[in-house]
């Protein structure tokens, strides 16, 4: 019974979204969620099946967001395809900033998701103020030695 | 498998609901693999496409199916009105089969068993 439930979606999400929807006084009966449910999870198996075949047609191996918003289009779910488009590109958009950001910690070089100069600039600036900081971590860590280096004035840098 | 929810905000215009993802993405992975054989690798966005997409489609499948009820007079949701929403939307064809199944889970009934109360 446990493994009937973990091939479909959770009967709990599923009734929280019936809920949002539907008018406050409105009762929905555990028979019509199971239903839903099941609809539900054979709706992303028809779409998947969909677009796998397309993939498959076109020597590709992984299903990615794209072949998901044409399989959509494919089968008449047009206004769903439309929004997830939308969906899509703004997640690729979150993305692209997420590994902007972290890359210009670790890397000397520009992200190469992004063409627009503005951005760059700010990469650039970014590995400079961090090279900075690490300097002056240095200094702190080992101050002797840096006054060996660029004085060699320190009494205690010279031999006892 | 990542679960991000900063952006979620950004993209609440959509559905106009905020907070992570409606439905857990793992299962949804699992689900999608179940469907062919030949389905082998997955994006890491598609479960997060299908999350947004399913929850349209229930929301669809939900209105349509109290329309049915509302011409019944009724409060209560019952799973005649989704059969009916479902035989009154042409692309929810492919779910004929599936809303008229007998209850016991007996696979190899006939389609014509009728258990749609009249």
């Amino acid at each position: 019974m446990v493994d009937e439930q973990e091939r479909l979606l959770p009967i709990a999400n599923v009734g929280r979204i019936m809920k949002e929807i539907l008018p406050p006084s409105a009762k929905i009966s555990k028979e019509a969620k199971q239903t839903i449910q099941e609809c539900a999870t054979e709706f992303i198996g028809f779409v998947t099946g969909e677009a796998s075949d397309r993939c498959h047609k076109e020597n590709r191996k992984t299903v990615n967001g794209d072949d998901i918003c044409w399989a959509l289009s494919n089968l008449g779910f047009d206004n769903y395809a439309e929004a997830m488009a939308r969906y899509l590109h703004k997640y690729r958009e979150y993305e692209r900033e997420k590994n902007r950001n972290s890359n210009s910690n670790n890397n000397q070089t520009l992200a190469t998701t992004s063409g627009d100069n503005k951005d760059d600039e700010e990469l650039h600036f970014g590995i400079e103020e961090q090279q900075v900081r690490q300097v002056e971590t240095h200094q702190n860590l080992a101050p002797l030695e840096f006054q060996f280096i660029d004085k060699g004035k320190s009494s205690t840098s010279e031999p006892a | 498998m990542r679960q991000p929810g900063i952006y979620s905000g950004m993209l609440s215009g959509l559905s106009g609901k905020t907070g992570p993802h409606s439905l857990p993405l793992a299962r949804i992975k699992k689900i999608m693999k179940k469907s062919g054989d030949d389905v082998k690798m997955i994006s890491g966005e598609a479960p997060i496409v299908f999350s947004k997409a399913c929850e349209l489609f229930i929301e669809e499948l939900t209105r349509r199916s109290w329309m049915m009820t509302m011409q019944g007079k009724r409060r209560t949701l019952q799973k005649d009105d989704v059969a009916s929403a479902v035989a009154a939307t042409d692309i929810f064809d492919f779910l004929v089969n599936l809303v008229t199944e007998p209850l016991n889970g007996d696979e190899d009934a006939p389609g014509g068993t009728d258990i749609i109360e009249h």
